[in-house]
């Protein structure tokens, strides 16, 4: 089929397009205008805006520790009579498909799930397949288990570590590597109860420096697109802006993708001993150019924290609000839900706030700061249409501020900051950028070939109402949104990298996990017959 | 030949999807119950659940919801059976029935083995509360033990003990607390190991009051046994298709959930629910309610029922007869299992699916 999507603005980045312009669409891609031939379906978008579909980089939307935080607090989430007919179990609030529902309805198209434990892919598989509409992917997480801090113990060369990484994503079909607290998580089962990027592990003497080096080694080696994904050491800790900074520099240039890096910002500076370092953080970033970060952040609600960062969760059980959580020293990372709820009227809540504000607003290059909340840990991804209003808003930024301490706004630079985003700047931000990062080459942009996925919106001077609800939404060229409501159920793709390796690294897996585990590795895995829908998986090339 | 029956005569597979679609869709209040399934299985039920505007339920719910239930009051605390194999120097036993609920827990865990993660590389110890004459089972280790009638007792005096308060006991009680209490003290992580039945919930949450106070000082973490019939993992998938455990019901349109109202048992004993979809794939259990109402079986062959079912499907059984993705209690993780015996006899979920196609669309 044949579709125009006439008249409309057209922003797209990557193909230096801003303007007034007609898109076409057929059999699940974006086409030449084709000459002598009538669409089978026209859409009259004069006035509206056209983007490709949005890709959120970092989300928890799958996995044991997610559904944990669904059954530790079913007070929630609690369901009401739908004000009209919805699809199957999209009424289940923070089910799978109403996810993928409300990701749809605001123009998302890929999400990816950044923490998947290698022990409990499956599950996040399954997870992922209930995810309707949206194409997803999942960054698998090591750095705390055993196989890796031996090999770094017993001096292995990087071949056997790129051998190790490579098997461990084939099996659990990850799209690219991430790794959390590196070492914390292990130091935590030794009872060391503060861990930083230079503390040695108990047992295995390697550092989380260390580790952070050999698994970015490994990246590169394997030519993975996504650079490795770091959750670093300290997070929440006032005075961590040293531990960011310092990982920074850790870097030494190549690339890194710091994660949530608002929860990295704190200094522990005036009467409260909190304060924004995000300044500092930023021009460090800018001045890094092998650094991408994404911000995570956090509004004001209740929320939950789900974080395999067990050592940091564990620490934060006292601030729980409500006054339970879970914590699961899991093989390797494990993790911890702690519920919270950031305050308007409390201190350290409001610098937080302003320090993810500020990452947005002094990073330079929107090639290099992405749009994430940390879904749920700063926020639901469902305050994503609010966020765009700040960043687009001076205004709407100070009315919001207006309504917090001003001592802790002190304590920040943002009441000195000016710029707007553009809605160009917010294309690159959570479209193009997102997809460069990620090596999808297929989306991310309008151009002739790529992948259909396209949100239409209806500017409106209330911004947080126009990314809200999208005018129309298209998946692989399918029509599957109208005026903020989800038409139809359709089964996105799993997006993973196949990086080669030496098959004889399954083998040696295959000995320890029978003498170490007395289980076979091949338990662990994810095969594809299994999950519940044919043909789950999207191969995304690693460079030649 | 997939064997199929209607009022206790042979049926064709089609024939018999066809009379539960009649009736489940007929009922004012179907319920779906048992739920012993993979997770397919518990899948497309959940589906055809809300699809037929009705409840569903687990046959092991009790047994979930003695851990779930603290969980959502206070919280919990756990680890992996990997951890407590390879890492714990302490192991905490708590029950006779342990090894009843899991046959495999001591050659899992390995007690006797030095754990290759501690530090240390010491031999274990095992504490076993109330172990009846199941601690003469381990080999090669010393057992401390305590005897207790009542297990609210016996970690209430250990929690007080651990965090040197009084406990009003006779001496030689009081002597053998203390001695426990200190070696949980002393763990470099320690892992307590409890079954659903003989604790109930005030005495899970006793235990994980004791968890957090030993980690004020040192590791210690849970490792309850859960219960059979894939409970755990028809579990984790309501939870991510409903956002709630089972026990949910959707006759109001939308997930409702309620450990009480939605107790299947319940439902059709009260007269609230007039028609069920029973499924025991793992084993024969039959339904414990008393009441009689038009019900539908799948379940394997020759299971036998007070009173004939309406419907009757033989299932395979997941992992037998078809490959399947189930909770492992083994490695405390949803795993995908290879059929051991592969046959024909019909998967729970393709069932299900033939009897959604009756009533209209795809479960």
């Amino acid at each position: 089929m044949l579709i125009l999507l006439k008249g409309g603005r057209i922003v797209d980045p990557v193909n230096n397009r801003d303007g007034i312009g007609d898109l076409w669409i057929e059999d699940g891609r974006i086409v030449a205008p084709p000459a002598g031939r009538q669409p089978d379906q026209i859409h009259d978008v004069t006035g509206k805006i056209v983007m490709a579909g949005a890709i959120d980089i970092h989300s928890h939307i799958a996995g044991g520790n997610v559904n944990t935080a669904r059954l530790l607090l079913p007070e929630l989430h609690r369901a009401d009579a739908p004000l009209q007919k919805v699809l199957p179990l999209a009424s289940a609030k923070w089910s799978t498909f109403e996810t993928g529902v409300r990701y749809a309805a605001m123009g998302f198209t890929t999400v990816i799930e950044p923490a998947l434990a290698p022990h409990q892919a499956l599950q996040g598989h399954l997870e992922l397949s209930d995810v309707p509409i949206l194409d997803k992917g999942a960054l698998t997480i090591l750095g705390n288990d055993d196989f890796l801090l031996s090999l770094l113990r017993e001096g292995e060369k990087p071949g056997a570590i790129a051998d190790y990484v490579a098997a461990t994503l084939a099996a659990t079909n990850g799209l690219g590597l991430k790794t959390i607290n590196a070492g914390g998580a292990t130091s935590f089962k030794y009872n060391v109860r503060a861990f930083g990027l230079d503390d040695a592990v108990p047992f295995y003497g390697t550092t989380s420096r260390k580790i952070l080096e050999a698994l970015q080694q490994a990246v590169d080696d394997l030519k993975i697109p996504h650079p490795l994904h770091l959750h670093a050491n300290n997070l929440g800790i006032p005075g961590n802006v040293s531990t960011a900074l310092a990982t920074i520099e850790a870097a030494r240039g190549k690339p890194l993708h710091l994660a949530h890096l608002q929860f990295y910002c704190y200094g522990d500076e005036g009467d409260h001993g909190f304060s924004s370092g995000a300044a500092a953080v930023a021009a460090a970033v800018n001045a890094a150019p092998n650094v991408t970060v994404d911000v995570g952040q956090s509004m004001f609600r209740q929320t939950v924290t789900i974080s395999s960062d067990v050592l940091r969760q564990f620490n934060a059980v006292g601030q729980a609000r409500p006054k339970k959580s879970v914590i699961f020293d899991a093989d390797a990372e494990g993790g911890g839900v702690v519920p919270y709820h950031y305050r308007e009227t409390e201190f350290a809540n409001a610098v937080q706030w302003a320090c993810g504000l500020e990452l947005f607003l002094l990073i330079d290059d929107p090639w290099r700061v992405f749009f994430t909340t940390d879904h749920p840990n700063g926020a639901p991804f469902t305050t994503y249409p609010e966020v765009f209003a700040l960043l687009m808003s001076r205004e709407a930024r100070a009315e919001a501020a207006a309504r917090l301490p001003q001592a802790a706004l002190a304590v920040t630079t943002l009441p000195s900051i000016a710029r707007e985003y553009t809605l160009n700047e917010i294309a690159i931000m959570t479209r193009a950028a997102p997809a460069k990062l990620l090596g999808l080459k297929d989306r991310g942009h309008l151009g002739e070939g790529g992948l259909a996925d396209v949100a239409v919106y209806s500017p409106d001077k209330d911004i947080a109402k126009m990314f809200g609800a999208a005018h129309l939404v298209f998946k692989d060229g399918d029509l599957v949104v109208r005026d903020g409501t989800v038409t139809h159920y359709r089964w996105g793709k799993t997006l993973k990298v196949n990086p080669g390796y030496d098959k004889a690294m399954d083998r040696r897996l295959s000995g320890y996990y029978d003498h170490h585990f007395g289980v076979s590795h091949n338990m662990f895995a994810v095969p594809e017959h299994i999950l519940p829908r044919p043909d789950p998986f999207q191969e995304v090339e690693c460079a030649q | 030949m997939t064997e199929a029956q209607i009022d206790g005569r042979p049926a064709s597979l089609d024939a018999a999807a066809q009379r539960a679609a009649e009736i489940l869709s007929r009922a004012r209040l179907p319920i779906v119950a048992g739920l012993g399934t993979d997770i397919a299985g518990a899948r497309a039920s959940i589906a055809l659940a809300e699809r037929i505007r009705g409840a569903y339920d687990h046959l092991e719910s009790d047994k979930i919801f003695t851990d779930l239930d603290v969980m959502r009051q206070a919280g919990r605390f756990v680890t992996t059976p990997n951890e407590a194999r390879l890492r714990a120097d302490v192991l905490l036993f708590i029950g006779k029935d342990l090894t009843k609920i899991w046959p495999q827990l001591l050659e899992r865990l390995a007690p006797a083995a030095v754990p290759e993660f501690d530090l240390a590389h010491a031999t274990r110890k095992l504490v076993w509360i109330a172990p009846g004459r199941a601690a003469a089972q381990v080999d090669g280790l010393d057992v401390t033990t305590i005897d207790s009638n009542d297990p609210h007792v016996a970690l209430a005096s250990l929690r007080a003990r651990v965090a040197d308060r009084p406990v009003n006991s006779g001496k030689g009680a009081k002597r053998k607390i203390d001695e426990i209490a200190q070696i949980l003290k002393g763990a470099r992580f320690g892992v307590a190991v409890w079954g659903p039945e003989l604790l109930d919930s005030l005495a899970i949450e006793m235990l994980y009051g004791l968890l957090a106070d030993l980690n004020k000082t040192t590791r210690f973490s849970g490792l309850p046994l859960g219960a059979d019939s894939n409970a755990g993992g028809v579990l984790q998938a309501s939870g991510w298709m409903t956002g709630f455990p089972m026990r949910t019901s959707f006759g109001r349109g939308f997930p409702e959930h309620d450990t009480w109202r939605f107790d299947a048992a319940r439902l059709v004993d009260s007269g609230e629910a007039d028609a069920a979809l029973w499924i025991s794939a793992y084993g024969r259990e039959v339904p414990r309610w008393k009441k009689q109402i038009p019900l539908i079986a799948l379940v394997p062959s020759q299971v036998k029922f007070d009173h004939e079912p309406q419907v009757r499907v033989e299932v395979g059984g997941p992992g037998v007869d078809h490959d399947s993705a189930e909770f492992a209690r083994e490695v405390g993780a949803i795993v995908a299992r290879r059929a051991s015996l592969p046959s024909d006899a019909p998967s729970v979920s393709s069932v299900i699916d033939r009897i959604a196609q009756h009533i209209g669309g795809e479960a």
